[in-house]
């Protein structure tokens, strides 16, 4: 076959590159930000757009989406050209993929920071921009498989079945979650609602995890790791089975983020038994990686890709047997709403994605710049000051994580709550949150040598737009199985058919989880009492949203003796079927508040106390890091609003009476004079027509429906 | 936690059943599948991302 010449785009490579460097550096400073915020709550500024809830978003989907969403695309289109032999599909394609990106990006720091945010943990973003990522995406996966169609070799390699599979099982997962009704441009209600919600959510969380942090970084593994040792993987037919397990189970795993609350046990054990199961094809990936330096173990002292490509794959091996250990009942119930759990997303991001990024860069950047990595003495020293970063960041929140959750579970020998103040569990971790910080610092200026390191490289060297590459022609292949041909070989050369197969080993789980949810009626039963918000606690709902309220408290009482004890009637499935979205969260920087509103329970406080606490906390609390809410007090309650979310919410099932919509600003607006008249009989002069009104109305419902079912406490074990 | 899968909860441990024979059929056509792979096909894929014919393939 004669052999053709052809050319890498190495541009859309450059462009990817330039932006993983960029975002990189503004998720990772936002977050240092966050971190400083638990030992300063002032560097809020008094503003509502640099709270913790505003920005927490930002840091999580900057460092997910843009840093390493920018750095898989790197990887990706720079491996797939060379593993195809063949320039990607289309270069209009490619540049939609870059440009489109970029203002997804921006248009979510924009939106968070004005608290436009559906309120889902890493799916924050309203509708209008979920459109655009769907459409990006189909994009980037018309690009990669017209690449794959296009191609000059024969076998797909397994990197890109990775690279498939991501691109497959994101888009599921982002359009099934996203579904919701809009009740204007930037404003929109899922249409799951509670128990429902929380298992779709953490389906698609967890599986963002899996299919946008880990395989799309497998399949780089699997690519640049062989490149950068100059070695061929350690077993192909590992890989094989490597992929195969890994898409196959990790789809399942979701529910072990919802262990001990109102999701159905049989689901929770469902999660609990393929995360478990999980443990074996994430450490063969694991041993695979590392076996591939077998005879080349010398090399890792010198050079710097590999030194970091070693890093990143013992942090995947730790985090992803750390994860299954947390996923079983007794680790989740100490590590649960813990910062267990923050250092545990960290090894994985700094680590994993972080350390695989950078050697990817490391690797690449000469490359594409036809010159040597300007300085490994710089590049070894990013190495250690963000090696060290990792240890400071995560070591401190392990610990931090253990003595809180001991602190919340301690009794006194009459049987009482040791630290029956939340905030006295919190300002025992402010030393462990400053090394956090120092931590997360570190890494920082790990970074910042690493683009310094990287810009000299570029300087030094001459860019390759086009790179000049031949293979011979592909022969033409028969779609049909040739004879002796078994199935997957046939399905190695064929994308399409493979993406379709891939496909149906992602679906499996997830509707075998989450259809029966829907189908049978007694995994939701109904509370008679529970009754929809009123249209001001409706209002005051969306605000506690807006607000990020549940990055730093939960809703959700697990059925232990120390919480029952701490906040009042555990969960149950009923009390959430009007909750669109529900606000379960995952991490209690703050106490529980779904028993907020119970006027005999443990946490219930007056108006007068809400109020004092959102204008400033630290007043009736000089330890508390909460920041200050006191633009709701000023802010008006935009009323022109309620009739529509009424509507949306009658058209999702929840039983306004008819024509309710006619007359919702009035019950909001007799619901909101009572408030204030309270207040005023505690000497606090405010318009019922002032956000905080809303607030307060939603907070005092909080509860309140399981306690008037009046009940009975049900048999708690343990702590 | 297997018990909690299988037990009869609201007539869905047929869910929990058709899970755990679709994983062990799964994995058992898998593992036959790798095992039946001749030596030189492992071998030629394995070698793929180091033969990629161009510029910079060259050691920098």
């Amino acid at each position: 076959m004669e052999n053709q010449t052809f050319y890498y785009d190495n541009k859309i490579v450059k462009n990817f590159a330039y932006a993983t460097l960029f975002w990189g550096v503004i998720g990772m400073v936002v977050g240092l930000l966050l971190a400083l915020q638990f030992i300063w709550p002032a560097l809020t500024f008094g503003i509502p757009y640099t709270t913790f809830g505003r920005i927490r978003p930002i840091h999580t989907n900057a460092v997910i989406f843009a840093f390493v969403g920018n750095g898989m695309f790197t990887g990706i289109y720079y491996s797939l050209q060379r593993l195809c032999k063949a320039r990607m599909f289309n270069d209009l394609l490619s540049k939609i993929n870059f440009w489109g990106w970029q203002l997804i990006i921006v248009c979510a720091a924009l939106t968070f920071a004005f608290g436009i945010t559906t309120g889902k943990e890493y799916a924050e973003l309203e509708w209008p921009i979920d459109i655009l990522v769907a459409v990006i995406w189909i994009v980037f996966g018309w690009n990669m498989i017209g690449t794959i169609i296009k191609r000059r070799t024969g076998h797909i390699y397994v990197a890109i079945w990775f690279y498939i599979a991501t691109f497959v099982t994101i888009a599921v997962l982002h359009v099934t979650n996203s579904l919701a009704i809009p009740v204007g441009l930037f404003k929109s209600y899922p249409i799951y609602a509670g128990v429902q919600d929380a298992l779709v959510q953490w389906w698609y969380g967890h599986n963002a995890v899996a299919f946008f942090l880990t395989t799309p970084f497998l399949g780089l593994m699997y690519y640049f790791l062989p490149k950068a040792a100059n070695r061929p993987i350690f077993s192909y037919k590992l890989s094989i089975v490597h992929f195969w397990a890994l898409i196959f189970l990790y789809i399942w795993a979701g529910p072990h983020h919802l262990l001990y609350s109102a999701l159905p046990n049989w689901a929770q054990s469902l999660g609990v038994v393929f995360s478990v199961m999980l443990i074996a094809p994430s450490w063969g990936g694991m041993v695979n990686g590392l076996l591939t330096l077998r005879g080349a173990w010398d090399r890792v002292r010198e050079d710097p890709v590999l030194k970091f490509m070693v890093v990143a794959v013992t942090a995947y091996g730790m985090s992803t047997f750390e994860g299954p250990m947390m996923s079983t009942k007794t680790v989740n119930a100490i590590s649960h709403f813990t910062d267990w759990t923050v250092g545990h997303a960290h090894i994985g991001a700094l680590g994993w994605n972080g350390f695989l990024t950078f050697a990817v860069l490391y690797y690449l950047i000469p490359r594409i710049f036809q010159t040597h990595l300007f300085s490994r003495k710089i590049a070894n020293l990013h190495f250690w000051i963000a090696t060290l970063g990792i240890i400071f960041y995560a070591v401190p929140l392990y610990w931090g994580a253990i003595t809180q959750a001991s602190m919340w579970k301690e009794f006194t020998a009459a049987g009482f709550l040791k630290y029956p103040n939340f905030l006295e569990t919190v300002t025992q971790l402010k030393p462990m949150y400053a090394t956090r910080a120092i931590g997360g610092g570190l890494y920082i200026v790990g970074i910042v040598l690493g683009i310094y390191n990287l810009i000299l490289t570029i300087k030094a060297g001459k860019f390759l737009p086009e790179e000049a590459a031949s293979a011979p022609a592909l022969a033409k292949i028969a779609g049909k199985r040739g004879s002796g041909e078994g199935v997957h070989r046939w399905l190695e050369r064929r994308p399409v058919q493979f993406t379709i197969v891939a496909l149906v080993a992602i679906l499996i789980g997830g509707l075998i989880e989450i259809v029966p949810l829907y189908l049978v009626k007694t995994n939701i039963p109904t509370i008679a009492s529970v009754k929809p918000y009123t249209p001001l606690e409706l209002q005051g709902r969306d605000i506690y949203v807006r607000e990020g309220c549940y990055t730093c408290h939960s809703q959700q009482v697990r059925p232990f003796r120390s919480e029952t004890e701490r906040y009042g009637e555990y969960a149950k499935a009923g009390e959430y079927v009007y909750d669109h979205p529900f606000q379960w969260g995952s991490k209690r920087n703050g106490p529980d508040l779904s028993r907020e509103g119970v006027v005999s329970g443990r946490q219930y406080k007056p108006n007068s106390w809400h109020f004092n606490h959102m204008l400033n906390p630290q007043r009736l609390n000089e330890q508390s890091i909460m920041p200050s809410y006191k633009w709701l007090i000023t802010d008006d309650l935009d009323l022109s609003t309620t009739a529509k979310k009424i509507r949306v919410m009658q058209f999702l099932g929840v039983p306004y009476p008819d024509g309710f919509d006619k007359i919702a600003n009035d019950d909001l607006l007799l619901q909101a004079k009572g408030i204030a008249d309270d207040l005023k009989s505690q000497g606090i002069q405010v318009e019922p027509t002032k956000e905080i009104i809303a607030m307060i109305a939603y907070l005092q419902r909080l509860g309140k429906d399981v306690h008037a079912a009046g009940m009975p406490t049900a048999t708690i074990t343990g702590k | 936690m297997l018990r909690d899968i299988f037990k009869s909860v609201g007539n869905i441990e047929i869910y929990g059943l058709i899970s755990m024979i679709i994983f062990v059929v799964f994995f058992t056509l898998l593992i036959l599948h790798t095992v039946s792979l001749k030596k030189k096909d492992v071998a030629d894929f394995s070698r793929m991302p180091l033969d990629d014919f161009s510029d910079e393939s060259k050691e920098l």
